[in-house]
């Protein structure tokens, strides 16, 4: 008998098999070879229309559908290339210039190698990704060819030879194949097959072949609008011959390999975490580590998973009571380097370690507080940035000519570091906003190196500006796909409830048309969630209805629209715009409980005794007909005015009775009243142009409403939790920490000999209720705005991520609190409708509702959308604000809110904007000044004397000003007198 | 980091370039072990299994110890005895496997219940053992279907009376339960990176018969799958024993007409 070894081995190399071999190693850096089986095959098509070859041999999957070929049989053609061409681009190609594949105008028929595709996935996931969107796009015609699995184009890697050069073969081979394999369908008009590279070395070798080759700059370069798309291509690999600089070129130390970062951290000497604003929080320590100046940055960018080292003690920084600017934060500041550091020893640096504890734990007053350096970059976070161009980075002769030259692109962010882009453009490009991508930092830049993607319009234009803000908050603003509209009702605004309670749609639906329900929004709402009703009942007590559209009727679990809403998250609120969630159609009609017609809610009824107490509360889906819809200033007026006596306005004096008591129920229990500065922009009805700014009013109707959506919000929570202990859907409010409120309690007990007490949300918010200054109204709420920062912010979670008592809501005083009424504009109640109705055995509960791993990334999601909705709404009301001061002089009362010893943070409330007031703007020269930071006091003296302190009210003069540094218009503030 | 499942509704095509019902190539030998009463080698693409059949003899309760055992014929048949080894050497990274391991076990009880469904063990009598060793050598998905083929076979070469070969192959899905994906189509024969990228199954068949009743939607998919997977290694296997015969009667070791009759299992 044979030996097993040799007589299966001699089968081994059959024509169409192969294997892989290749070796990799772990996280824990262990070595493992891996063997793969390569099956290689004759059937995969070139996916050419005009190949009738492949087309019998194409592929079906198991339910016996063939894909549609891809490529054109028409393909557009150039100059070179007059019969058409398709084009293979190489893995370079796609690193440096994704942003050209994803052009409108050119790059169409484009073949996707499956090396290509493997090795991009090795060097840049969100490329990747981005890549494979486009090969889904039908319109872009993008085709992935399996060369590797296809006989003829499999290449094997020679003896010693890398395997680059055995990937870019490859290539060569499937563009040779491709050509030859479209030669045989004997077509009139023969497309070439180019192969689009970066690479010097592979375009010769493809040029001593014969294989169609060109270089990226020449092809796009020979476009129709090539010199716009030339600027889209990045910087970086191109001259990477060149670039062979001597040491002392670099500005910046070397990154650690990762191997080394990883074992750092392990033994606890280096740590990870994100850098954020010039900090690092590390799980190590219970404090941010502090990261200061250019070299120790070491190129992170703000959101960047690094590596960083503590520093020696020697270099930790006190505490500042200065207003940094941003020139002293990039100034260079250890421009010695750091040659004692390699003589520290291992000991050494664990009792650093320890000292950082120590320090971290005790009060931050006056000591010196760690820093650190980062020493590596785990994971860029680099995603597209708005900015605009320096003007000084400008040279003369580029506003009128075409030459190419560096310009840098200022950020609209201020944590991004200027970029450096290349342009033939900078003319053009000039007071305008654009967006770019960064694409590398090296050692030898100063600056990260990005590219140009495309302009958004003049600054301060509103058109521009919007957008600017859209993608700097990430929010979703394109029209909804075709996709989305698809799940809509057919009947588009014809869609009536059914007349007949026999249809489908009233299966379980409780008929609740005869309630007298009405609506309270503010003017002009469009997108009504919810809407109440309140009747007395024969034993005396109230039943109270919330009702709140029923939006998950119309969006269903896991088609394209709830995918699209859940990616959204939030419905987004600009001054002069909304970002809706879901389209139009469901959001301002069907779903929208407008008045006077019949509409699909959901229900929350309870019975309520005098004294608001709950007696019993359910849920059900239902049909109603609203009677009217108020605004908060005619629902006042209606129930102010006493002729008024039908049962509509009867209901709602037992719904603001009601809610009266509710909301003393709440503060009894500890609810916290918080501020913030908020203001409203009023607007030229016909141009929309902004011309005044209001603080906003409340009245007794905004109270209402809130407390009783608060009241359906619990009471949902409650019950759904009940049903579903694991993946329920809740919203909490973490309790501050106390050092939180540190610096808050110590500037009070100082000036106002007040007492900040925060061991309860309950002793706060008495304590809050007790910093007031008769002379003063407005210092009350200044202090409350003044809290309100030391807040954590809520977040949505899923049940069984958390134990109970976490679950409380901090601000709300209540232990369980979810959100449920407006489905049309949050994510997390259409979820919670949907956990609701299957706990109530409305409906089954979908497996997406169902899974918690799911619903933990729906509420990751939602969390950080909803997070940038805020900031978007805020920096758009910065933006009118800006707009509506434009070319205005006022003088206003402000208050100082924060104190330095070169200058001090005035807050206007008349505008909700606050600004800083520095020493050098008060007089010329600036005068001299003595802080007294226990006291919060600053002194001048010489060419301006004045007193100023904290809490302290003072008259400004306030007039608009461009910020060159970012390009917005904001106020400026200059001090006027100092009042009391 | 090579690509990975996502990428089959590209080009239809899987990690190893295979289409959705293809089997990896198979390779298997009879008799590999001449001093044992049965024996038999077989690889499923790069899984590897080296079987060896002893007895069937007396019952001996200390060998059997760490074996799983199931009764044929019920029971008034052998026993089937059943112990798998998984080598050291035969995943990517070297480690021993105790004979607790619960998942091992939990296959060599499968193994034995499935193989005493088909052995015709009554001619043995109730006090005697077929013990079944299987050796795995490599290690590269659908571990529990090529462990029952390999049996299948070294029983075969024992020349142990079986109703028919018990067959044995996998199926996965392109997609997971969660994502709800109707159109995912179902894959034939997994390998390791498969198996731990997507949900799957093992199925057993009777030989060329497929008595399986079929379940829920997305599965039954699967299941048709697997199991025509099976009848594809049903006919390998029975390629393979009948190589052997042939071979045998080549090298004079039977008769002709003996040949026809003993090794005719249709």
């Amino acid at each position: 008998m044979t030996s097993l070894k040799r007589s299966l081995e001699s089968e081994q190399d059959s024509a169409n098999f192969s294997s892989k071999v290749y070796v990799r190693s772990t996280k824990s850096g262990k070595v493992q070879k891996i063997v793969r089986e390569v099956y290689l095959r004759q059937d995969i098509p070139c996916s050419s229309k005009i190949c009738s070859k492949c087309r019998n041999t194409a592929p079906a999957n198991a339910a016996g559908v063939v894909s549609p070929f891809v490529l054109s049989d028409k393909p557009a053609g150039t100059k070179e290339y007059p019969q058409g061409h398709y084009l293979v681009p190489d893995t370079n190609a796609l690193l440096n210039a994704m942003d050209l594949f994803e052009q409108s105008t050119a790059f169409y028929d484009v073949i996707i190698l499956q090396t290509v595709l493997e090795e991009l996935r090795n060097r840049s996931l969100p490329l990747y990704n981005r890549l494979i969107g486009l090969t889904k796009s039908e319109d872009k015609r993008f085709y992935v060819f399996f060369n590797e699995f296809r006989l003829e184009t499999y290449v094997t890697r020679e003896e010693g030879e890398s395997i680059n050069d055995r990937n870019d073969r490859a290539v060569r081979r499937a563009v040779q194949w491709y050509n030859s394999h479209l030669a045989q369908t004997k077509s009139k008009k023969l497309p070439t097959v180019v192969m689009l590279t970066d690479d010097r070395g592979n375009i010769e070798k493809a040029q001593a072949e014969k294989t169609p080759a060109t270089r990226l700059r020449d092809y796009v370069g020979g476009l129709e609008n090539g010199e716009r798309l030339l600027d889209m291509i990045a910087e970086s690999q191109e001259k990477g011959i060149s670039r062979d600089k001597k040491a002392g070129d670099f500005l910046y130390p070397e990154h650690f390999s990762l191997s080394k970062m990883m074992t750092g951290v392990k033994n606890g000497m280096l740590h990870q975490g994100i850098f954020n604003r010039g900090s690092i929080k590390v799980p190590a320590f219970p404090k941010a580590l502090i990261v200061l100046g250019r070299d120790n940055i070491n190129r992170a960018v703000d959101g960047d998973v690094v590596v960083v080292e503590v520093l020696p003690k020697d270099q930790w920084k006190e505490p500042s009571t200065k207003i940094i600017e941003e020139e002293t934060v990039t100034k260079n500041e250890n421009a010695d380097g750091d040659e004692g550091e390699d003589l520290v020893t291992e000991k050494e640096r664990r009792a650093l370690q320890e000292e950082v504890k120590k320090t971290h734990s005790t009060s931050t007053e006056g000591r010196a507080q760690p820093t650190a350096k980062v020493v590596g970059v785990i994971k860029r976070n680099w995603r597209q940035y708005v900015g605009h161009v320096d003007q000084s980075s400008v040279s003369q002769s580029a506003k009128q000519g075409r030459k190419q030259e560096s310009v840098f692109l200022v950020p609209m962010d201020k944590k991004i570091p200027k970029i450096r882009i290349r342009t033939r453009q900078a003319g053009e490009l000039l007071g305008k906003r654009i967006l770019v991508t960064i694409d590398s930092w090296d050692r030898d830049s100063r600056h990260p190196i990005g590219h140009f993607v495309r302009s958004l319009g003049e600054l301060e234009t509103k058109a521009a500006e919007t957008e600017a803000l859209l993608l700097e908050y990430d929010v979703q603003y394109r029209p909804f796909p075709k996709t989305v509209l698809d799940c809509l009702p057919k009947e588009g605004h014809d869609w009536k409830v059914p007349a007949s309670t026999d249809d489908p749609g009233w299966r379980g639906r409780e008929d609740l048309r005869p309630l007298l329900i009405c609506s309270i929004d503010p003017v002009g709402c469009q997108d009504i969630d919810d809407a109440l009703h309140a009747r007395p009942l024969p034993n005396g007590n109230y039943e109270v209805g919330v009702h709140i559209a029923d939006v998950s009727h119309f969006v269903k679990p896991s088609n394209a629209m709830d995918h699209e809403a859940s990616i959204r998250g939030t419905t987004v609120y600009l001054v002069d715009k909304r970002i809706d969630m879901l389209p139009m159609l469901l959001g301002t009609d069907l779903c929208s409980l407008k008045p006077y017609v019949e509409r699909y809610a959901f229900s929350t009824l309870w019975e309520l005794n005098p004294d608001a107490d709950i007696v019993n509360v359910r849920f059900t889906k239902s049909v109603i007909k609203s009677r009217e819809a108020f605004s908060y200033e005619q629902a006042q007026l209606r129930i102010d005015d006493a002729s008024q006596q039908d049962e509509l306005t009867q209901g709602m004096r037992t719904l603001l009775m009601l809610s009266k008591k509710l909301k003393q129920k709440r503060m009894d229990a500890g609810a916290l009243s918080l501020s913030s500065p908020e203001v409203k922009v009023q607007m030229e009805s016909e141009t929309s142009d902004p011309i005044d700014v209001k603080t906003k009013e409340l009245l007794d109707t905004n109270s209402l409403v809130e407390e009783f959506m608060l009241l359906a919000n619990i009471s949902v929570a409650d019950k759904i939790y009940q049903s579903f202990p694991q993946t329920a859907i809740l919203r909490r409010h973490g309790a501050p920490p106390k050092t939180n409120f540190d610096e808050l309690s110590n500037q009070l007990k100082i000036k106002r000999g007040l007492e900040l007490r925060c061991d309860s949300s309950r002793a706060l918010a008495d304590s809050l209720d007790a910093c007031t200054d008769p002379k003063e109204p407005f210092f009350n709420t200044l202090i409350r705005i003044m809290a309100t920062r030391c807040m954590m912010s809520a977040e949505y979670f899923c049940a069984g991520t958390q134990a109970y008592p976490e679950f409380r809501h901090y601000g709300l005083a209540s232990e369980i609190y979810t959100h449920f009424t407006s489905p049309i504009r949050r994510y997390a109640d259409l979820v919670a409708h949907r956990q609701l109705a299957a706990a109530i055995d409305y409906e089954p509960m979908h497996p997406a509702v169902r899974s918690r791993g799911k619903l933990e990334a729906v509420c990751k999601n939602i969390n950080v959308r909803h997070r940038n909705a805020q900031l978007a709404g805020r920096a758009s009301i910065a933006y009118y604000v800006g707009q509506a001061l434009k070319g205005r002089v006022a003088d206003e009362e402000g208050f100082v809110m924060k104190i330095f010893s070169n200058g001090f943070v005035v807050l206007v409330p008349r505008f909700g904007i606050e600004s800083v007031i520095r020493l050098r703007d008060l007089a010329e020269p600036e005068p001299e000044s003595t802080f007294d930071a226990e006291n919060y006091v600053l002194k001048t003296s010489g060419s301006r004397e004045l007193s100023v302190e904290l809490f302290q009210k003072v008259v400004v003069r306030i007039s608009d000003a461009k910020d060159e540094a970012t390009g917005k218009r904001g106020a400026k503030m200059v001090l006027v007198k100092v009042i009391g | 980091m090579p690509l990975d499942t996502s990428t089959y509704n590209l080009a239809l095509l899987r990690v190893d370039g295979r289409r959705w019902n293809e089997l990896r190539q198979q390779k298997g030998q009879l008799g590999v072990q001449p001093s044992a009463d049965g024996s038999a080698y077989l690889e499923m693409g790069n899984t590897k299994i080296q079987c060896i059949i002893t007895g069937p003899n007396e019952r001996d309760t200390k060998s059997t110890s760490s074996a799983s055992t199931a009764p044929t014929s019920g029971g008034l048949g052998a026993t089937v005895a059943v112990s798998i080894m998984i080598a050291p050497f035969a995943t990517v990274d070297r480690k021993r496997r105790g004979r607790n391991d619960k998942r091992l076990q939990e296959m060599q009880t499968t193994i034995a219940s499935g193989l005493a469904a088909t052995v015709q063990g009554q001619s043995y009598g109730p006090r005697s053992t077929i013990h079944i060793s299987l050796n795995v050598l490599s290690q590269d998905g659908s571990l529990l279907a090529c462990l029952i083929n390999a049996a299948s076979l070294a029983l075969v070469d024992a020349g142990v009376p079986m109703t028919d070969y018990l067959v044995a192959c996998t199926a996965g899905s392109t997609s997971s339960y969660a994502a709800a994906d109707e159109e995912a189509d179902p894959l034939l024969d997994l390998n390791t990176q498969e198996e731990q990228e997507l949900p799957f199954l093992t199925l057993a068949t009777l030989g060329a018969t497929d008595k399986v009743v079929a379940m829920l939607t997305r599965l039954e998919g699967m299941m048709a799958t697997a199991a025509d997977g099976c009848k594809g290694v049903r006919d390998f296997l029975d390629g393979v024993v009948r190589d052997k015969g042939e071979l045998m009667v080549q090298e004079g070791a039977i008769g002709r007409g003996e040949v026809v009759s003993s090794m005719d299992l249709d």
